[in-house]
């Protein structure tokens, strides 16, 4: 058998990291949002939750603990750092593609029951919901790997240089930031990014998006490749 | 058989200031039990760590089934190493372990792995984070001998296991090899229990090779005699004297090499007792010898450099 679809497999023997979690927060968080939904006056016209996110966010955990947990125990098991990399990521790849598939099927069924028969919104966020179901699906699915990548290169920077590798990481980010930040004032480039960021559409974003998931990933491969159990 | 399935050359490994491996050499042969002896902090873990690429060399090269191992997928396979402070994940109970070792090793018996298992009286269904340290032992022994890969490590396998336990391990390991051979490397430093078992020792010590011998030899490398102090010293002068203790009037000194006929039969005439050094014994004043000369021996078992030094002044 193909050794990245063990790692899958391996990932995959306690259900609960992957799968059981993740209903649990997509359900819970479905539920009481029809809760609130009902308990708010209809008067308020369509009722908004952001309680889609809510999943998201915990696949942020999720990537930090497919790594601590999981790699050193897969090195015991003499797996490459390729192919525990090729296993984690593919399976995480298939879990955001199915809940993403599932947010856009949801957001069709919210809309097309005036949101539950409670005008509430939950999936079918404005913005995205009106652009076509494939838009819809790969804004999801590059939100959810960016959030795991990011989680997981975070556990893989803290893998190899500890504590002060995260630090160096994050503060050579906000130095970017603030510098960028400066820059724009500077130049008095505001009123073009503020131009710019109106014209962003879930399209571009995603976009824009995917390719740093694809920085993140390289990244976190690169950094994983040298890392000790 | 004499297949070598491990070629380290020259392999050196520092952190920072501290050398953990220096200049090693060393060679492994296919079908045999190995033990890799020597104090905590010896670089015996390092050592292991190197050979299953789990950790990366500073210099030098190593070789395992003939080719580097790193990110080799046809050598990694072959190849299991627990390690003593080996992590699991959070949530798994023995028997996650089990089936995620059962997916990687072609040759993983789980019938063997469950018989361990209650012969260990390990709780399957309880989280390996809350397990003994006992226990936590048994899981890796349990993975190590039911995963029958080529190249097996066990790094300080008894670790909080009872005597019976121990026991269990060494004579399931024995049977186990005996059915199907593999090359095991036995890292441990509770040396007389493992003795038994090894074929070919290996004594690290500051991160270098001081002894790498079949056990057989070993065994006949030193000689212990002990009687009175005058006829212990004219018997003894001019050896190599691993190590003297005088108790009132009595001596016993620990002679480096083997007795001839002649000599055992001087001996006797003398009155002296003759007795065999455990390997235990052995490593310790091997060990100490290397650590108190300046910059260690690395002569291997001859000790060549020792010879000239009689003096019991350490």
């Amino acid at each position: 058998m193909n050794r990245a679809v063990a790692v899958a497999r391996m990932q995959l023997i306690n259900k609960w990291t992957f799968l059981g979690i993740p209903a649990v927060i997509i359900g819970g968080s479905f539920l009481f949002s029809l809760v609130i939904f009902a308990l708010i006056p209809s008067s308020v016209g369509v009722k908004y939750s952001g309680a889609g996110q809510a999943v998201m966010w915990y696949f942020f955990g999720l990537g930090i603990q497919s790594l601590t947990l999981s790699f050193p125990f897969s090195q015991g098991l003499s797996v490459s750092r390729r192919n525990f990399f090729l296993g984690t990521v593919g399976l995480f790849t298939v879990l955001a593609s199915a809940i993403s598939a599932l947010y856009v099927v949801s957001g069709i069924v919210e809309k097309a029951t005036n949101g539950w028969g409670l005008q509430g919104r939950m999936f079918a966020i404005s913005w995205v919901a009106d652009r076509s179901w494939f838009v819809q699906w790969f804004f999801y699915f590059v939100l959810m790997m960016f959030l795991f990548l990011l989680g997981f290169w975070a556990a893989t920077v803290y893998k190899r240089w500890q504590a002060t590798g995260v630090l160096v990481m994050s503060l050579s980010f906000a130095v970017l930031v603030v510098a960028a930040i400066a820059l724009i004032t500077w130049q008095g480039w505001w009123p073009a990014v503020g131009a710019w960021l109106i014209t962003l559409t879930p399209l571009s974003l995603g976009t824009l998006a995917f390719a740093f998931v694809l920085i993140l990933g390289i990244a976190a491969f690169t950094t994983l490749r040298r890392a000790t159990p | 058989m004499n297949t070598p399935i491990v070629q380290v050359e020259d392999l050196c490994r520092s952190y920072r200031d501290v050398k953990a491996l220096d200049r090693v050499n060393l060679t492994l042969e296919q079908d045999k039990i190995y033990g890799l002896l020597g104090r905590n902090g010896a670089g015996k873990t390092t050592l292991m760590s190197m050979l299953t690429a789990q950790g990366f060399p500073s210099s030098g090269s190593v070789l395992v089934f003939g080719e580097a191992p790193y990110e080799n997928e046809r050598v990694l396979r072959r190849i299991c190493f627990i390690r003593e402070s080996q992590k699991y994940p959070d949530d798994f109970k023995p028997m996650h372990a089990f089936k995620s070792a059962a997916l990687f090793y072609k040759n993983w018996d789980n019938d063997l792995a469950l018989s361990l298992a209650q012969d260990f009286q390990l709780p399957m269904k309880r989280r390996i984070k809350k397990l003994s340290r006992g226990q936590l032992s048994a899981v890796g022994v349990i993975i190590g001998l039911a995963s029958r890969a080529e190249l097996t490590f066990f790094d300080e396998p008894y670790l909080g296991l009872d005597a019976v336990a121990r026991q269990l391990f060494y004579d399931r390991l024995l049977a186990d090899y005996s059915e199907f051979p593999r090359t095991i490397v036995l890292s441990s430093h509770l040396i007389d229990e493992v003795a038994n078992l090894l074929e070919h020792v290996i004594i690290i010590d500051n991160g270098r090779i001081i002894v790498d011998d079949d056990a057989e030899n070993i065994r006949g490398q030193a000689i212990n005699v002990a009687g009175t102090a005058a006829r212990v010293e004219a018997f003894t002068a001019g050896r190599t004297i691993l190590h003297r203790e005088q108790l009132g009037a009595l001596q016993s000194v620990t002679l480096d090499g083997a007795l001839s006929t002649a000599e055992r039969r001087e001996a006797q005439e003398l009155g002296l007792e003759i007795g065999s050094v455990s390997l235990q014994q052995y490593v310790i004043r091997k060990t100490l010898d290397a650590g108190l000369s300046p910059g260690g021996t690395h002569q291997g078992t001859q000790g060549a450099d020792s010879k000239n030094r009689t003096g019991v002044a350490r």
